[in-house]
């Protein structure tokens, strides 16, 4: 049902990795994927595996969740998979219907396929492993080097922070709003798409306004306490390196290293 | 007419967010009874009429509507949504249509009634709550606050409910408009004969207006009575974070400093003919001394 709609996929725990810098754990993932595209043998995956639950191991997600990240892109997978499988010429293997299965086609399959899902489950290990906040503050250190090209980071930062801010205030407003249409006889349940997607204009109105409203309130809030965008502001909790992230750029390092090596020998 | 038994409700039950909000609640509403709701904030109120019209369904325990139980197999519930009229908190963030007409007809028109049966219902209850006829056609935003409000509670009217359930009706308005949202209440009650559940944490209205009173606790329903007998436990009501009507208090003190007032007083009226009862009673004895 509508009324349950969960905003980020934030697990909570107390492990190292949640405890990294969210620059560290952005630029992990940044590596990650660089060095996953400079793979050339498919043996090599077996290493980024073996990575990636030792990862989700230590950041004490549990491996079903490594799945369910894998669960929404399913579709993309099997699609890539028959694709790669069909139009790589080769030497054929097999022939079932349409499908014309080659020994190339097989192996780039099966490569790409790889490639795609360990990205995947690599990317979504940093949003359960990061509060939305981090990493819209991991974002805006990471990129403040763009506000000398007088490009606004800064305020886009304010804007991302201010967006997540509202989203668990509007989902509250909506199940109010539910429950008092639902009194007048509006069913959001048991009716047809058409007449639900009827019924979904009576939140959906009363729901912009209070938003203008409420935005309209925040900007004069701010005003009135001196914000004016420009200037600098400091932080609650400003973000610092820690130990455990120097080891950990150290550990990337090493990977991007091992993988550059592999792809010249092998 | 109505009738709680055992009512037990949490909140995201099987979760780790598991919260008890209502604990074996029972009570009863009787046919055009006016029955006021207390109790200090996050005490369930709000969670418990949620069950009235079946928008929450209890863990354990029935509610019985004229009889039957809504949680039976085969109830319509939308036929209890329109016998068991709901006003939330702040109702006029609910106005979405284009005119206010439009916005109180919408209800009766969801339960089945044709467009003029609608409108007809609609205007019924706008004249009601005391809507100016040239205001039938302009948008409710256009409205000031009180007047917003006032269309929001014809809107849940409109639908004829046998029980009217008002959570805060006068929340956020300034004294005037409360004033007239409460004669409003009353006036309601008077010319449609229904029964009328008031949650307030206003304890002045509620002394005026009730019959009957519910207090609730940390998610029980802890008193049940008549307003006299529940007013009369003024320590009790302390001590569980809701007061009593300021002249509640004031009669308590005079009867303190030694004004023989028989009981302390739940209304301005009641005090106003007690005090004066006492005072020609020592004036009687002044002159025969």
């Amino acid at each position: 049902m509508i009324r349950d709609i969960t905003i980020g996929q934030y697990y909570a725990e107390d492990s190292v990795i949640h405890t990294l810098d969210p620059r560290t754990k952005l630029m992990g993932v940044l590596i990650y994927v660089v060095a996953l595209f400079l793979v050339k043998n498919s043996y090599v995956y077996f290493i980024f595996l073996a990575l990636i639950l030792m990862l989700y191991r230590v950041s004490k997600v549990p491996l079903s969740f490594l799945l369910k990240g894998l669960r929404g892109i399913i579709l993309l997978l099997i699609f890539t998979f028959i694709f790669r499988l069909n139009s790589t010429p080769g030497a054929e293997i097999a022939h079932i219907w349409k499908i014309t299965v080659t020994e190339e086609g097989m192996a780039k399959a099966i490569s790409l396929t790889s490639r795609i899902a360990l990205m995947i489950v690599g990317a979504s290990l940093l949003s359960y492993t990061t509060t939305p906040k981090e990493m819209a503050d991991g974002m805006e250190k990471a990129f403040s080097f763009l506000e000398k090209l007088h490009i606004p980071i800064h305020d886009m930062a304010v804007i991302v922070m201010i967006a997540f801010r509202f989203i668990p205030i509007m989902l509250e407003e909506m199940n109010v709003l539910m429950d008092a249409q639902a009194a007048r006889g509006v069913e959001f349940d048991k009716c047809s798409i058409l007449k639900k997607c009827k019924n979904v204009f009576t939140l959906l109105m009363p729901l912009f306004l209070s938003t203008v409203r409420r935005a309209s309130d925040l900007a004069m809030a701010m005003e009135a306490r001196g914000y004016s965008g420009d200037g600098k502001t400091s932080k609650m909790y400003p973000l610092a390196y820690k130990h455990c992230d120097t080891m950990a750029y150290i550990g990337m390092a090493g990977l991007l290293i091992i993988i550059i090596a592999l792809r010249i020998i092998m | 007419m109505m009738v709680v038994k055992n009512l037990s409700f949490t909140y995201g039950k099987g979760t780790a967010h598991e919260c008890r909000v209502l604990e074996d609640v029972s009570f009863e509403i009787n046919e055009g009874e006016f029955i006021g709701l207390i109790g200090s904030s996050g005490s369930g109120k709000t969670t418990l009429i949620k069950h009235l019209n079946g928008l929450l369904k209890a863990d354990s325990g029935d509610i019985l509507f004229q009889g039957r139980s809504i949680y039976d197999k085969n109830y319509v519930l939308s036929n209890l949504r329109k016998e068991v009229g709901l006003v939330f908190q702040y109702p006029e963030q609910q106005l979405f249509k284009s005119t206010v007409l439009g916005d109180v007809a919408f209800g009766p028109q969801n339960l089945g009634m044709s467009k003029e049966e609608a409108e007809k219902a609609a205007k019924d209850s706008l004249k009601l709550v005391g809507m100016d006829e040239s205001d039938y056609y302009v948008s409710p935003l256009e409205l000031s606050g009180g007047q917003k409000r006032c269309v929001a509670i014809a809107g849940v009217l409109a639908m004829n409910p046998k029980i009217l359930v008002m959570d805060e009706p006068a929340a956020g308005l300034d004294p005037g408009t409360r004033d007239m949202i409460y004669r409003l209440v009353n006036k309601i009650k008077r010319e449609r004969n229904i029964s009328i559940m008031l949650v307030s944490h206003h304890m002045e209205d509620v002394a005026e207006y009730a019959d009957k009173v519910l207090v609730m606790y940390k998610n029980k329903l802890v008193r049940t009575g008549t307003v006299r007998e529940i007013f009369s436990q003024t320590e009790y009501l302390k001590s569980i974070g809701i007061g009593v009507p300021q002249i509640t208090s004031v009669t308590e003190r005079l009867i303190k400093a030694g004004l023989d007032l028989g009981h302390p007083a739940v209304t301005v009226d009641e005090a106003e003919e007690l005090i004066c009862r006492e005072l020609n009673r020592l004036k009687g004895k002044g002159k025969d001394e």
